[in-house]
């Protein structure tokens, strides 16, 4: 099968602000007509850091939501390619290729908690949006961070009203003092019945982890954004493999880039995934 | 197109690119995604994922790492098998003007020929280009390596078809143009090159190699003045056309494999950057370039 890309486009927008939200994480806000009409909540953006050679490849975001012409990503300067981004200056250019990939898919009724890992946030904000118009007002944000200026602003999350949002932090510093796991664990007691998570490929798998051992029923709709380093974001290096479970719960490769990002958690081979040489490296 | 625009180029055998600007095999699938985003017919030619006898997962991830100016990768040839893009790939390509060119690997002689045998009565492939020179599997480079080697391959398969072979050269090697020269003897109707480099990362938190098989192929525009000077070396060595590739992002860097004899180029990496490059160099390549 063959992914559908007919969504996605080049398109050169202009940087509006990088606003630093603390902790160091960044919000990057750009008029990208093509882009903020085309993405659906999940899916992401290749874009070019800089205009050198070095970083040469774009760099995979999530779409974390759009306004009329603009869209916002949301991230932290990690490396080269991130703190080129963090660099930018109102009125530069932003190289893009998006919207990519497959987005989640957004219930239309039900209890709905979104978990969310460090920069796990970054879909959320566009995700919550498509839920509340289409009614969903049952929305319960886990948010875990190591540190409290890390988390990602409830207020955030969606606006003019904002959804009920439970934080943890692995130091302590606010709310929860433990993994977002611990949270999910208690939020499974009102029994959602669609569950959507993003973060680090480990945090998810630990997600699941906490699903499982519940014992209770996996919701009909459960979902993960899931990460792999990217060659082009568009299906031609076969670069982003991620093993899934296929026909007979045989194990197989599958792309991040086109058969996800976001795939049924349900399907993900979460002891291939830990068991990834390079899980952490990239 | 302009009144100076690229023009044709003749591989042999009845093969005729409409213009020298290709897509690099294993920078573009099968076409199938390209073709969504960019005007690919407008392009002198498709040069495919390499294609093997059995389908094949591919490499654990992970598979790709960047590297300055160019990236590292191992793909391990995923790939879904020979009757697969004869039986579901190929009538996709009906009505297509750029011509497909099938990328061939194999692990024996037996598996390059059963490949092209099954490749031979399908009409919407227009050439073979044969991958001798894989570094990412097991046996790939054997034949790239030793001139006797990859002449007997070229033999059989030029027994087993009519189409336009072009061979693909691995830099890999002391002497590409023993290489180059043994493949001409034996009946190939031209050569590509170069494929990747051997490379290797080292992840510096850890010590260890970034790709779990250790090297991988380096390509992008690193390469560029390697790949240059292995291309001018083939262009010395043979009669049969030379297609250039290797870290090609513009016209520019395109043109410098013109000037040294190439008749056609691949862009590979930078299609990964930007989907439009290929047909960027197109436009920006003139008819006296070349
Ligand atoms: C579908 C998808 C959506 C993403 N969305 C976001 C987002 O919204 N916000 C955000 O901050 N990050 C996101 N990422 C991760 C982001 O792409 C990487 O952080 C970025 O590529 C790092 O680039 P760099 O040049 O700064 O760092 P590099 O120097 O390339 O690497 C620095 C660190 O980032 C890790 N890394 C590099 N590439 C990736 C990658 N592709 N995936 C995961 N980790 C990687 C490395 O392991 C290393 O620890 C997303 C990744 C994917 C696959
Ligand atoms: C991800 C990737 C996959 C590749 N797969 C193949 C392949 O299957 N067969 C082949 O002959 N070459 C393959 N190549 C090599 C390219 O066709 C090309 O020779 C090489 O990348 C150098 O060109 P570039 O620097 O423009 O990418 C691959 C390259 C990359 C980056
Ligand atoms: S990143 Fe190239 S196929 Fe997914």
């Amino acid at each position: 099968m063959t992914a559908d890309l007919s969504r996605a486009a080049l398109e050169t927008g202009e940087v509006l602000v990088v606003e630093r939200l603390g902790g160091g994480l960044l919000e990057l806000v750009a008029r990208l007509p093509h882009l903020a009409a085309n993405a659906m909540p999940g899916t992401f953006a290749q874009l070019r850091c800089g205009t050198s050679t070095t970083p040469l490849l774009r760099r995979p975001f999530s779409v974390a939501w759009t306004h009329d012409d603009t869209c916002g990503f949301v991230f932290e300067a990690v490396g080269a390619g991130t703190r080129l981004l963090a660099a930018l200056q109102p009125g530069d250019p932003l190289d893009t290729l998006g919207p990519l990939g497959n987005g989640f898919s957004v219930v239309d009724s039900g209890s709905v908690v979104c978990v969310s890992g460090g920069l796990g946030c970054a879909p959320f904000p566009l995700l919550i949006n498509a839920l509340r118009r289409r009614g969903v007002e049952d929305i319960l944000v886990l948010n875990g961070a190591r540190t409290a200026t890390r988390l990602y602003p409830a207020e955030r999350f969606a606006r003019p009203a904002v959804p009920v949002v439970a934080e943890a932090t692995d130091d302590g510093t606010r709310g929860h003092h433990g993994p977002v796991t611990e949270l999910l664990q208690q939020a499974l007691s009102s029994r959602p019945t669609a569950i959507y998570a993003c973060g680090p490929n480990a945090m998810l798998g630990a997600v699941m982890g906490t699903l499982l051992e519940s014992g209770a029923d996996l919701p009909p709709t459960l979902e993960a954004s899931l990460e792999a380093p990217m060659g082009c974001g568009f299906g031609t290096c076969l670069g982003c493999a991620l093993p899934v479970l296929g026909e007979d719960r045989v194990t197989v490769w599958k792309l991040c880039c086109t058969d996800g990002p976001v795939m049924p958690m349900r399907d993900v081979d979460w002891d291939g995934l830990r068991a990834l040489p390079g899980a952490d490296v990239a | 197109m302009t009144e100076n625009a690229p023009g044709s180029v003749d591989l042999g055998r009845g093969l005729t690119l409409p213009n020298p600007v290709g897509l690099a095999s294993g920078t573009a699938g099968y076409g199938f995604e390209l073709e969504q985003l960019i005007d690919i017919n407008r392009l002198g030619a498709l040069y495919t994922k390499g294609t093997t006898m059995d389908a094949r997962a591919g490499n654990p991830p992970p598979r790709v790492a960047e590297t300055g100016g160019g990236m590292l990768n191992s793909i391990g040839l995923q790939n879904p098998g020979v009757d697969s893009v004869a039986t579901t790939y190929a009538p996709r390509w009906t009505g297509w003007s750029i011509p497909i060119i099938v990328n061939i690997a194999g692990g024996s002689v037996d598996e390059y020929v059963h490949c092209v045998s099954v490749l031979e009565p399908v009409s919407e492939v227009a050439g073979i280009e044969l991958n001798i020179s894989c570094p990412n599997i097991a046996q790939g480079l054997d034949f790239g390596r030793d001139p006797a080697e990859a002449a007997r391959l070229v033999a059989a398969v030029r027994a087993v078809t009519q189409r336009c072979v072009i061979v693909k050269l691995s830099p890999n090697v002391t002497d590409i143009a023993a290489v180059a020269r043994a493949v001409e003897d034996a009946g190939a109707d031209a050569v590509s090159a170069v494929n990747t480099y051997i490379g290797r990362k080292i992840h510096r938190a850890t010590g260890r190699s970034v790709l779990p098989l250790g090297t991988g192929g380096l390509s992008g525009p690193a390469i560029q003045p390697l790949a240059l000077a292995a291309v001018a070396a083939v262009c010395a060595a043979v009669h049969i056309p030379v297609i250039g590739v290797g870290g090609i992002i513009d016209a520019a860097s395109a043109r410098d494999f013109l000037i040294v004899g190439a008749c056609a180029v691949q862009v590979g990496t930078a299609t990964f950057v930007n989907p439009e490059t290929a047909l960027q160099v197109l436009d920006g390549l003139r008819v006296d370039d070349y």
